[in-house]
């Protein structure tokens, strides 16, 4: 178990190493990585819309009944605003882009990789991990602070929403709160979270593609894989980092 | 759009043939059993890995706030109520479609594109009766069983991070834990999983059982299933605690 692990972790620093130096060695690829970008981001766009608003109320709901025990209901907005723009917002958006596009980088690799498209590549005397892998990191590097923004819009919105017509409160005053509460710093720690979440989404769900076991049951336990590990190690890194931050 | 609309009819059959085998006998208990046990050791750490550092963080930020007032005797209770209706069962089940549902979809999807599903048919089995049934009730069972596992972490997260890194004292979080959570924060806590959990055994099993198209037909049903069945139970999410907690205050 432990070996394995250990295992596994050495396979991924070589990864991680090899992938650098074939990154630097190469000119940028801009085309592939606007492509990249505009997939990944179209791509989860509609899911994280979703998901933000429905987070969104259901903070509302929560904080409302936890604080109406306090008698504090007026403090729904400042709860919103803290818990949702430094905690949720990054955690979430990380956790969705892992599924949606995360897992997608994991089969397409895999599926090259077991129809030997990799190799072929390789015999064309193009570098593989910079061929596949560097375009997709800057593409996500582009655009999961941007979603994180945009999630963070949307989940107060619809916060909002809620705590106005479902809850009655102030609508005002609840903008007044999350305006109190949302510091600059809240904003910009959220996006470095998001820069780091996107380099661990990005280089894990990869590594898992890249080096999938054979068949097509291969291609599904490295997809599995590739989630799994980068929702885990988002969840510990965002630990780390809000320690580090607001600690 | 029609497309869409014949694709979720297709899925109400299909969730209509297996809840109806998953009430009438004869049940695969063996098989059942078996994949409960994966299920469960398969998630176990994935969930405790997560739970346990949002338990930290939300120690780590309830802080804050309570120092301000002075009322860290608020944050055991906080961490504890938070953890039991929101935390550990979306959490819990997040991690269940991360890892569960998706080697569900890859297995029975590797199943079907190696014509192991039809060959079973063909030998005149109850496909999915024999393979889904008891994926679906593994689901079921083994989310809430994950959700305690995952409320626990949770818990001991928010210790760590208070009493431990802090320096809060142990006695104000142990005592003060239970003082705002009451049977409906737990009982609600598990309806939400195990809604939750249902929705992704079934989830997982349709795309599986349907993929096409060889090996990345079967990363495309891993895919689908992970990002349906997260993004559906989030909606719930909402719905379930209106219902659940929102009358109750």
């Amino acid at each position: 178990m432990i070996g394995d692990l250990l295992a596994k972790l050495g396979e991924f620093g070589q990864f991680v190493a090899a992938f650098s130096v074939a990154s630097v060695r190469n000119p940028p690829p801009v085309v592939r990585t606007i492509e990249e970008a505009y997939r990944i981001g179209v791509q989860s766009l509609p899911i994280l819309l979703i998901v933000s608003v429905f987070v969104g109320t259901n903070l509302s709901v929560q904080g409302h009944n936890a604080f109406e025990q306090l008698g504090g209901q007026a403090m729904v907005g400042t709860f919103v605003a803290l818990a949702g723009v430094r905690e949720m917002a990054p955690i979430m958006v990380a956790s969705m882009v892992a599924a949606k596009a995360g897992t997608e980088m994991a089969s397409q690799i895999a599926v090259m990789r077991i129809q030997e498209q990799i190799d072929a590549l390789e015999v064309m005397a193009i570098d593989p991990l910079w061929f596949l892998v560097t375009p997709r990191l800057l593409g996500i590097l582009v655009v999961l602070p941007a979603l994180t923004m945009i999630s963070v819009a949307t989940l107060l919105v619809a916060a909002w929403v809620v705590a106005v017509s479902q809850l009655g409160l102030n609508g005002a005053d609840f903008i007044a709160q999350c305006a109190d509460t949302t510091r600059g710093a809240d904003l910009v720690y959220g996006q470095v979270k998001a820069f780091v979440f996107a380099i661990i989404i990005c280089l894990v769900s990869c590594f898992y593609g890249y080096t999938s076991p054979k068949g097509a049951k291969g291609v599904g336990q490295a997809t599995n894989a590739a989630v799994v590990v980068s929702a885990v190690v988002c969840a510990v890194l965002n630990y780390l980092l809000s320690e580090l931050l607001y600690g | 759009m029609v497309e869409r609309l014949a694709r979720i009819g297709h899925f109400g059959t299909f969730a209509g043939q297996v809840l109806w085998r998953s009430v009438t006998p004869a049940w695969e208990v063996d098989a059942f059993l078996s994949q409960l046990w994966a299920l469960w050791w398969r998630c176990l750490l994935p969930v405790l890995a997560t739970t346990t550092p949002l338990g930290m963080v939300m120690a780590l930020q309830g802080l804050q706030i309570f120092d301000l007032y002075g009322a860290q005797r608020l944050l055991s209770p906080l961490v504890s109520v938070a953890t039991f209706r929101e935390l550990s069962p979306v959490l819990a089940s997040v991690l269940v479609a991360a890892q569960g549902g998706s080697s569900f979809a890859a297995e029975l999807g590797a199943m079907r594109i190696r014509e192991e599903l039809d060959a079973t048919e063909v030998m005149g089995i109850d496909s999915i009766r024999v393979h889904v049934v008891p994926r679906f009730l593994a689901a079921v069972v083994a989310t809430p069983l994950l959700n305690l596992a995952g409320s626990l972490g949770g818990i001991v997260g928010g210790y760590v991070s208070a009493v431990l890194l802090k320096g809060e004292t142990a006695g104000v979080y142990w005592s003060n834990l239970w003082v705002m959570t009451r049977p409906m924060d737990l009982l609600g806590g598990y309806v939400k999983a195990i809604t939750f959990g249902a929705i992704i055994g079934m989830v997982a099993c349709y795309f599986g059982f349907y993929a096409r198209g060889g090996a990345p037909g079967v990363g495309r049903a891993v895919n689908d299933t992970v990002v349906v069945s997260a993004t559906t139970f989030i909606v719930v999410n909402y719905f379930l605690t209106s219902a659940l907690f929102g009358a109750i205050g």
